[in-house]
Formats: structure tokens, sequence, C-alpha cells
């Protein structure tokens, strides 16, 4: 047998920190009064923080632990660091906005500490095991948590639809994990890749397996056409949650989904571009167009997030070290900008409910010049304009795109873009050319204020100053291409 | 990095910060003065080369400034000043500073906002101008827009926010297209000489496929060629120019409509040779076409400021002619026609801004008879009006004069069908200032003459219009050296690709079909 | 041979119990069809020398989740629910495209060679040292993180019922 070397717990010790931290957070719940949840939330940012800091410590190492399922890697660490600014953010933005909507519970935060936990779990599962299992952590976290908002039957037809798509979606890729399993008699992700390697496999089973395999990460996501939950769900949920969701479960969906599919599949690439780039070119195409004719701001980002997915599969589908570290950069930009784009969702409130409509935004700049600067900022970078990240996340994608030979991949993700200013540019018309109507309500706690404050500096800094970022992603994948 | 550097990057970066205090500051006024202050110094900044160093270094520039920003793409902050980056760069600070004069009282609303966009778009501008970096050219040209979008969109009037979307959407779309092919063109570049690089000397030792360059060239012309406007994709102008306040329709004409010729001149001819070669007849073409289609629609205009809007593609039509074209004459035409173009167009509009403050109409047959009531005001349009319609000894008259002979060089019955589209611009310009100058008066309300600010905007542009006129060399002699270092590689190639005709109808047609799509 | 029709047997009375769940009427009926269905799933599992768990089938699916089942349509309101057809007009144009799927999947499956590598616990094996043994080795070593990561699983799943489900304390 085996022997249990140090290395498993060295590998795991960011996962136990936040997993440790999800139930610290469920402890202190009880010893906490009813209004004074909010030091949940800090204590959970701090716990990230350090979770953080030692994922960082552990940077430039190359475990592979736990018999085969489990790998501590440059590229799960880039994950990681990502999950956990999301998380961080998604919590900050909470606060006050858990409160208002009387869904202030200690569990909220738990929850997403778990989902997290999940997230970690799918961007360093070695086994196609442990990466369902991480799968199912963060998405049963997730459905909990659209549904958070018991009294608004919009939540709860949020949670449902969402579980239902969800549980389905699991199912075809438990499916196609079992189709894998029955061809290569492994899981593993590297032992799937030698037995391909090893031109023993016959018969299109495999191709039926990674047909499966997409749909079920294409689900996670959000691409066309497995993107039919995401407006309703989007919509339904608490927007503290859409802004998490929109962000931290998509990026882990392309860590697995990148993961296996370059490590396990290599050796069947030509077959997956084709199906991939088809994806990336429904999403941009639909979910751009679509994106036009909404009216409520939740719904349009939705449709965003769809054509967003549709971009990072352009990198995807380029492949190589290009493409791999385009599409991780592209991940970690859209998280600032998305994130903040929900922030300030969250923060308005338009005659004492929530502004969800794009026309409660008119006249914002009048009101709030500063809320309104920082939408703007989001907004163009969510169109892809200089000098915000969001261009910087375009160009390399693209650029990795072209670099490949995938031009008309390009062209037909620029021509998408071009499309997607028109709609992005609309929030900032009503804000800045249209006069208010009603009164507005900014409910910006001093956190939300912070987590604001990070999320536009994130989205200008990277748009200035790309060259550490993109430093980052490289060398987090140097050892994995 | 020395002083020259120090220039080069304070011409850049100077507006942009002093835009933050401009856009924090309470009142109106203190962002005007701050403003004003800025831009005149950013003109006294952009005079300083002329007096100082005008000695060029062995490699064609005057100055170059070069870091490194991101080596993981190969980018690098690169500027550079020439004799006609300087002179852009001259009218841009010129143009600045009166636009900001022009709104001192007209925009008093969110005031600070406006001056910060206002000093937001002088970087973009200026960086335009200076860049040597294709992706930091590009970076200024894409964020060019969006100062402008919210300069129509917020201070505009009429169907003000419907024209910011529609110039918005046709320019983005155009320099998204541009977009491509610069990175197509690094990816080339990258995979022949191992060194991947945005910068413009590198890339244009670029060996690209005859094919491939067409598709390349045809998308950069199509960014440049919706700034210009070009005549099928100028349907942006009219309505930007008519919606937008008068400091935006300045600098619309006066720099934005340049940045796309200066992008022929500086990008899109010099990177691909051979191919801008096999274009050259539909750049032509279009060019002809923008001449008269766009005099004949001005003809048309009863809203003045359509009317100047127009006359600026039709005087656009002769600079892209004089880019196509593509020898020494021709291009040291277009060059000081770009100048030129930016000076009177820019008075038009102003001076069609004043009678709007006046009249609060643009309609010209609400005019009439203004001599008598306005001496000083009407003198002023006069000289513009016939500065714009080339009047010899006004510096219109030296553009086209250049063009029209640089052009006779090439393609002589060209050459002669332009000049016939001088004719048109005189009908409709001599309509204008009949209407609106002489005649009976339309109404008896009361009319004030020209205020001692509006004095002080026009006369700084009648001396300009007249000295230009007199004395072009002024504006010629920084410009020759680089000219002839443009004109030479590609003219070599013009020669020697001129035989094979065969090889260039079909790409004709293939150019057309891109071209004809906005 | 026998096998092979314990086999047949055994999958037939499971395609067709699933259909009866999905097509009774009588969500009572639908429930109660899952019981044969739970239990001949556990004779294939018997059938590939894997009596662990068939047993853990029975014991968990017929006897936990059935029951719960069970409890969970009897506080429903079953008139309501008995009254709607269970086969309406959509299964036209769902049905053939289900079924077209799943003659797709089919063939694709059967044309396809299945001769990947071998793991360690052979039949043989398994037979030697038991079942539940060879489970629990392999379930605290080879899968000791998933298993670990299942358990965290569970522990959600709790504190979502209790948070979407539990009355309301204020």
């Amino acid at each position: 047998m085996p022997s249990f070397s140090m290395d498993n717990m060295v590998s795991i010790l960011p996962e136990m920190i936040v997993l440790s931290l999800a139930l610290a957070v469920l402890m202190f719940d009880l010893a906490l009064p009813k209004d004074e949840k909010r030091y949940l939330a800090y204590f959970s940012v701090a716990g990230l923080a350090i979770a953080g800091y030692q994922t960082m410590n552990l940077a430039g190492l190359q475990l592979d632990t736990f018999y085969g399922m489990f790998v501590l890697d440059g590229y799960a660490i880039f994950f990681k660091v990502l999950f956990y600014i999301a998380a961080a953010i998604a919590i900050l933005i909470s606060i006050g906005y858990v409160k208002g909507q009387e869904m202030d519970k200690g569990e909220y935060y738990a929850l997403i500490l778990f989902a997290t936990a999940g997230m970690m779990v799918m961007a360093s599962g070695a086994d196609l095991i442990s990466i369902y299992l991480g799968l199912e952590l963060m998405a049963l976290s997730v459905y909990i948590l659209a549904g958070f908002m018991r009294g608004s039957m919009k939540s709860n037809e949020a949670a449902l639809k969402y579980f239902l798509l969800g549980a389905f979606s699991s199912g075809i890729l438990l499916y196609g994990i079992a189709i894998i399993y029955g061809v290569t008699g492994t899981t593993n992700l590297a032992g799937i890749a030698a037995f391909i390697q090893s031109g023993q496999y016959s018969g299109p089973a495999l191709t039926l397996a990674m047909i499966l395999l997409v749909a079920g990460f294409g689900f996670k996501v959000a691409a066309v056409p497995f993107h039919m939950w995401v407006p309703d769900v989007y919509e339904g949920a608490p927007t503290s949650v859409t802004a998490f969701m929109s962000v931290g479960p998509k990026a882990a969906g392309f860590a697995a989904f990148l993961r296996v599919f370059t490590t396990a599949l290599p050796g069947i690439q030509p077959d997956w571009t084709v199906i991939i780039a088809s994806l990336a070119i429904m999403s941009m195409l639909i979910g751009n167009v679509v994106a036009i004719s909404q009216t409520n701001i939740k719904r349009m980002l939705a449709y965003s997030s769809i054509a967003h997915a549709g971009y990072a599969m352009v990198g995807f589908v380029s492949g190589g070290m290009q493409g791999v570290s385009s599409v991780m950069m592209y991940l970690f930009i859209y998280m600032f900008m998305n994130l903040g784009a929900f922030g300030m969702v969250v923060m308005l409130r338009k005659d004492g409910v929530a502004g969800e409509e794009l026309k409660d935004f008119a006249g914002l700049a009048k009101k709030n010049r500063t809320a309104a600067l920082l939408m703007m900022v989001f907004m163009f970078s969510l169109a892809g304009i200089p000098p915000t990240a969001g261009f910087m996340g375009k160009f390399y994608v693209f650029m990795a795109a072209i670099d490949a030979g995938f031009t008309w991949l390009a062209i037909i993700g620029v021509m998408m873009s071009a499309v997607s200013a028109y709609f992005y540019l609309r929030v900032i018309m009503y804000m800045y050319m249209k006069e208010p109507e009603g009164e507005f309500e900014l409910a910006a706690p001093l956190s939300l204020k912070l987590a604001m404050a990070v999320a536009v500096l994130g989205v200008l800094y990277i748009g200035m100053a790309p060259a550490g970022l993109i430093d980052f992603a490289r060398i987090s994948i140097a050892g994995m291409m | 990095m020395g002083i020259r550097q120090g220039i080069l990057l304070a011409l850049v970066f100077v507006p942009v910060l002093a835009a933050i205090p401009v856009l924090l500051v309470p009142s109106g006024r203190a962002a005007r003065l701050i403003a004003l202050i800025i831009t005149a110094f950013e003109l006294a900044l952009s005079l300083v080369p002329f007096a100082v160093f005008m000695q060029p270094r062995p490699d064609g520039w005057l100055v170059r400034l070069d870091l490194s920003w991101i080596p993981a793409f190969g980018i690098n902050f690169s500027l550079g000043l020439d004799g006609i980056s300087l002179l852009m760069a001259a009218l841009t600070a010129f143009l600045f500073m009166l636009s900001v004069l022009v709104s001192w009282d007209a925009i008093r609303d969110k005031s600070p906002m406006f001056h910060f966009m206002l000093l937001v778009m002088e970087t973009c501008v200026m960086g335009v101008f200076l860049s040597t970096d294709l992706f930091l050219f590009y970076l200024f040209w894409e964020v060019m827009l969006v100062p402008m979008f919210f300069l129509i969109g917020v201070w505009g009037h009429g169907r003000k926010v419907y024209s910011a979307v529609k110039f918005f959407v046709y320019t983005f779309t155009g320099s998204l297209f541009m977009l491509l092919a610069i990175i197509g063109l690094y990816v080339i570049h990258g995979s022949q000489a191992g060194e991947y690089t945005f910068a413009l000397e590198a890339l244009k030792s670029t060996h690209v496929e005859p094919a491939t360059g067409l598709w390349l060239f045809a998308a950069f012309f199509i960014g440049f060629a919706v700034k210009v406007p070009v005549f099928p994709i100028h349907s942006w102008l009219p309505d930007a120019h008519t919606d937008a306040p008068t400091a935006g329709s300045v600098i619309l004409a006066g720099l934005l409509l340049k940045t796309g010729a200066y992008g022929l001149i500086r990008f899109g001819f010099p990177l691909f040779p051979e191919a801008s070669a096999a274009y050259i007849p539909v750049i032509l073409a279009v060019g002809i076409i923008g001449v008269y289609y766009a005099a004949w629609i001005a003809y048309a205009q009863e809203d003045m400021k359509r009317l100047v809007a127009y006359s600026s593609i039709s005087h656009l039509g002769f600079v892209v002619l004089g880019i196509a074209a593509w020898n020494e004459v021709s291009l040291a035409g277009s060059v000081l026609q770009m100048v030129n173009h930016g000076i009177t167009t820019g008075a038009l509009f102003i001076m069609v801004g004043m009678l709007d403050e006046r009249m609060h109409t643009r309609d010209i047959s609400a005019f009439g008879g203004l001599w008598s009531k306005a001496p000083g005001l009407s003198a002023f349009f006069l000289l513009f009006i016939v500065s714009s319609l080339g009047l010899p000894g006004l510096n219109n008259f030296a553009g086209e004069l250049l063009i029209l002979v640089g052009l006779f060089k090439e393609y002589p019955y060209l050459a002669a069908a332009a000049f016939a589209g001088v004719v048109f611009t005189l009908i409709y310009l001599l309509r204008l200032a009949q209407k609106v100058l002489f005649g009976p008066p339309a109404t008896d309300a009361e009319f004030h003459d020209l205020s001692p600010r509006e004095a002080a905007i026009l006369v700084p542009l009648a001396i300009l219009v007249v000295v230009i006129g007199l004395y072009p060399r002024i504006l010629i002699g920084p410009i020759e050296g680089p000219i002839k270092a443009l004109v030479s590689p590609v003219a070599a190639v013009k020669t020697a690709g001129a035989t094979p005709q065969a090889a260039t109808a079909p790409a004709q047609t293939a150019a057309a079909d891109r071209g004809g799509t906005p | 041979m026998l096998l092979q029709t314990g086999f047949i047997y055994f999958a037939t009375v499971i395609v067709v119990c699933a259909l009866m769940v999905i097509t009774r009427k009588n969500p009572v009926h639908s429930v109660l069809f899952m019981l044969p269905l739970f239990f001949h799933v556990a004779g294939i599992f018997i059938m590939l020398n894997a009596e662990f768990v068939a047993a853990v089938q029975v014991l968990v699916y017929a006897g936990a989740i059935m029951v719960l089942f069970l409890f969970v349509v009897m506080l429903l309101n079953i008139q309501k629910e008995r009254v709607r057809p269970r086969v309406g007009l959509k299964w036209t144009f769902t049905a053939p495209l289900g079924l077209t799927l799943f003659g797709f999947l089919v063939a694709i499956l059967v044309r396809s060679q299945y001769n990947g590598t071998q793991g360690s616990f052979t039949i043989e094996a398994v037979k030697q040292i038991g079942n539940s043994q060879a489970i629990g080795q392999v379930l605290y070593t080879d899968f000791l993180f998933p298993f670990e990561v299942a358990s965290v699983i569970l522990l959600v799943a709790m504190v979502g019922a209790i948070v979407l489900a539990k009355k309301r304390l204020d």
C-alpha cells in the first residue's frame, strides 16, 4: 500500500483553511446576536486573505497528491487566487444587501465559503471524480444561495430552476465520465491521456463522452446552447448572489473545463476544437444580440455573461500556452468588471425598491457622480474599450485566436463586440443623458464602497499595466503545457 | 530621458493629469480657468519644437521616446515627433484652446465635467498624432471616442443621444477591424522575425503575402476611412456635427477627421506598400465621389451646421485624393490641407455657433442682411467662407493647389475632375454667404456684433488664414523631410508593381466589395 | 448464458419500471414502482459481484429514500396532481427527439471497444479479500479525497435544507 506522505496535507492546505473558515462561520453564527451577522462577513474576508497568503506561499510547488486525485500546481493557484478575490468582493457586496432583503443569516457567508471550497477542488482536481465532487459542492451551495431570499417567489423559482437544470447537467456530465471510464478504464486525467496516446482506443464512444462533458461544463460556464437557465436565474436570485454566481462558478467551470480538455483529451483536440468553436460563436452571437432587447439590467448582464463565456471560449479554442493563459487572464478581468457592475446594481435602490430596471439608472449622474462614474468604467470595460481591463482581456483572447489561425473566430468576436457596445453604452446613456425620475437611494455601506474601489482599481490597473497579470498567468501554466 | 522627451511626454499627459482636478473643482468658473491655462500651456509647448529643435535625427524623427510598457506582448510606449506630427500637434493644441474659449459662455451645465472630457480628449488626440507603436496608437484612437461620445450626448442639442451613439458605434466598429488587422500584422511579423513587437518601424519591414496584405490593408482602410470619413461610410458625420456643441464640432472637424487621414499617411500606406498600391483606384474613386457627392448634398442643406459638415466631407475628399496620389507634392498638399481645413472649418463652426447663440436657430432662411447689422461678424464670416472655397491668397488655395498639381502628375484626367469639384464648392458656399450676409434682413431682431472674447477667438484664426495663404512655406518647411521619407519606399513599390495590371484587377473588385460595407 | 439471461431480465424490469414511474397519473403509484426498480438495480450489482453495493442500494434507496418520497407525496395534494395527465401533447415532439438521441447513443456505444486498462481489483481479488474490505480499502486510500469532499457536500445539503425550510425564527 502506498504510504501517506505529508505532501498530501500541504497540498490541500488552502482548501482546509477555507473549509475550516466555513465551519467556524457556522459556529460563530450561533454566538452572534441577530443584527450583528456582519462580523461573520468581516471574519470570512479576513480568513480568505489568510488563505490567499498561504496559497501564494505554495506557489512554485508541483504536488500530485491523494493517489492522483488532487494536484497543486500554478494553474490551480492562479484560479484559487481568483476565487478568493471573487468571494471576498462578493461578501463585501453582500453585507448591506442581505440586511435589506432580510436574508441576513450566518449561513449565507458559510455557503459562499463552501462554494469557494468546491471551486478550489474543481481547479485542483486531477481526476474526473474529484472534479465532479468539487463541482457538486460548489453547485449545491449556489443552488441554496440562489433561493436564499425565501420571501421572494422569483428567488424560489430561480433556485428551483437552477437546481433542476443543474442536476440534469450534472447527470449528463456523469454519464460522460462513466463512458470515459468504460473506454479507458480510468478516471485519472493523466491516465486518460496516456490511454488515448497509446492508440488502443477505437470507436466513437470517446467522442460521445467528450460531447457529454462539453454539455456538462458548458452548462456551468453558461455557454449557448446550455444557457437557458441563465437569464431567469440571474434575474431571480438575490443580486449579491448573482454577482458571485456570474464570476466564481463560471471561472471554476472554465478551470475544470480547460484542465480536463487540455490534459486528458489533447489526443482528440481536432474533435473538441470544432465543437467548442461553434459553442463560442453561438454564445457570442446569442448573448450579445439578445442582450440588446433587455430592459432589466440583471437580465442584460446575464446575456452579457453568456457572451463573455463565448469570448473566453475563443481563447480556449486557440489552445496552447497563449490560448490557455488568455482565457485565464480574461476570467480574472471579467471577475473584477462583472462584480463591479453587479455591485452597482446592488447599490442602487429606487423609491424604496431595488433598482433593477434599466430606466432606474436614468439621470444617476446628476444625483451621484461617483456612482455613475464607476458604473461607466465597468460598462466600458465590459464593452472592451481601452484603457480598461476589458479591452486587454479581449485583445489577448483575439490575439491568441489569430496567432493560432482562428482569424474567422476573432472576426466574429470583434463584430459581436461592436454589437455589445450598443447595450453597454445604453446604460451610460441612461445615466448621463436622461433626466432623473423619482428618488435615488444609494445603499452604500462602507464595505460596498470598499468592494467597488477594489473592483474599479482592478479594472483600471490591469487595463493600464497588464504585464504583471499576463506574466502571472503564463508562469502559472508553464508546468502544465 | 532628456528635456525633449519630457516635452513629448508633457504634450500627451499634461491634459489628462490636469483633467482630474478639473473634475473635482466645484465651480464651473474654476474648471474653465484651469482648462484654459492648461490648453494655453499645451499650445506654448507645441510651439517650442518649432523654435528650438528642428534638426532631425539620423532616423528622421525630431524626438523619440521609447519606454517599455507590456513586454509580454512586445508593446512599448513609443512616441515620435516629426514635422507632420508636429504640425498636427500644434493644430491640436490651438484648436483645443479655442474650444475652451468658445465654450466659455455656451457651456454652463456640468461645466467641470465638460472640461474634463475636453482635456481627456486632448490627450487622446495628441497621443494619436505622436504614437509610433501600433498598440499605443490604437489605444489612443479608441479612447478618443469616449469623451467625444459624451461631448455630443450630454452637451449637444437636437437628437444628441442618437447622434452620439451613431458616432460611437460607427467608429468603434471601424476601428475594431483595424484592431484585427494590427494583431494580424503583429502575428505575421512575429512568426517571421521571431520577435513580437508593435513598433511601427519593425512592422514596416514585415513581408506580407499579397493576398493577406489586401485583407489587412482593407481592414486598416475601413478603420481610417470611417473617421475621415470617406463616401459610403460617412453618414454618422452630419448627425454628429449638427448635434454636437460648438466645441465638439470644432474638434470633430478640426482634429478627429484628421486622425483618419493622418493614420493613412503614417500607418496605412507605409505598412502595406504593395496592398495600398493595389487599392489606389478604389481610394481615388471614393475620394472623388466624396468631393462631388458631399458638395451636392451641402447645396441642399438649410441648416448651416449641416452645410459646413458636408463641406468637410467634400474637403476631406481632396485630402484623400492627395494621399492616394502619393507623391511628394500631393502629400504635402494633403498635410497642408489637413491643417487648413482644421483652421477654416473650425472657424466656420465657431461662427455658426455664434450665430446660433444670437438667433437660436441655424436655419439659413432665418438670416439675411447681416452685413448691415453686424459688419464685424459678417466680415469674418465672409473671410472664412472665401477661404473655404479656395480663394487664391488664402490658406485653402495653397493646399488644394498642391493636391491638384500632385494629382495631375499621376492622374491628369482625375485632377481635372477634382478641379471641377472646386467649382461645386464655390456654388454652395457662395449661396451661404449670399443668403446670410446680403439680401434683405430676415428679421428686425436686435443683433449684437462681436464681443471682445469672440473677436479674440476669431482674430488669430483670421491671421492664420491669411498668413498660411500668403506664405505656406512656414508649414511646408517642416514636413518636407518626413514626406520624402514616406514617399520613397511606397513609390518604389508603385513603379515596380505598375506593370502587372492583371494582378491588381481582382483586388480592386474585392476591395470594392469590402469598401462598400460600413 | 445464465448471466446474460439474468441481465436481460433485470434490465428489462428496470426500464419498464422507470417508464411506469414517469407515466403514472397517481404519484403514489409512481413512487411504488420505484421499489421494484431499486431491487432490480441491486440485482444487477449482485451479478457484478458487488454485494456490498447491492446491500447499500437496497438499504439506502429502497429503505430510506423511497420512504421519504412517499412521505413527501402524502404531504402534497394528490387529488390535484392526479387529474393532470402525465403524457401530454408535448410528448409527440419530445419523445421522437429523445428516442432518436437514444438511438444514437446506443449505436455509438455498441460500436465502440472497451479495452481500457484494468485495475488491481479483479473479480478474483475481490472474492479473495471480501467485498466490504475491498471497498473500505479503496475508499480510504485511492478515494480518500473524494470521500472527504462528499462528506462536505452532505453537510452543505443539510445546511441548505435547514436554511430553506426552517420556520422563521423572528
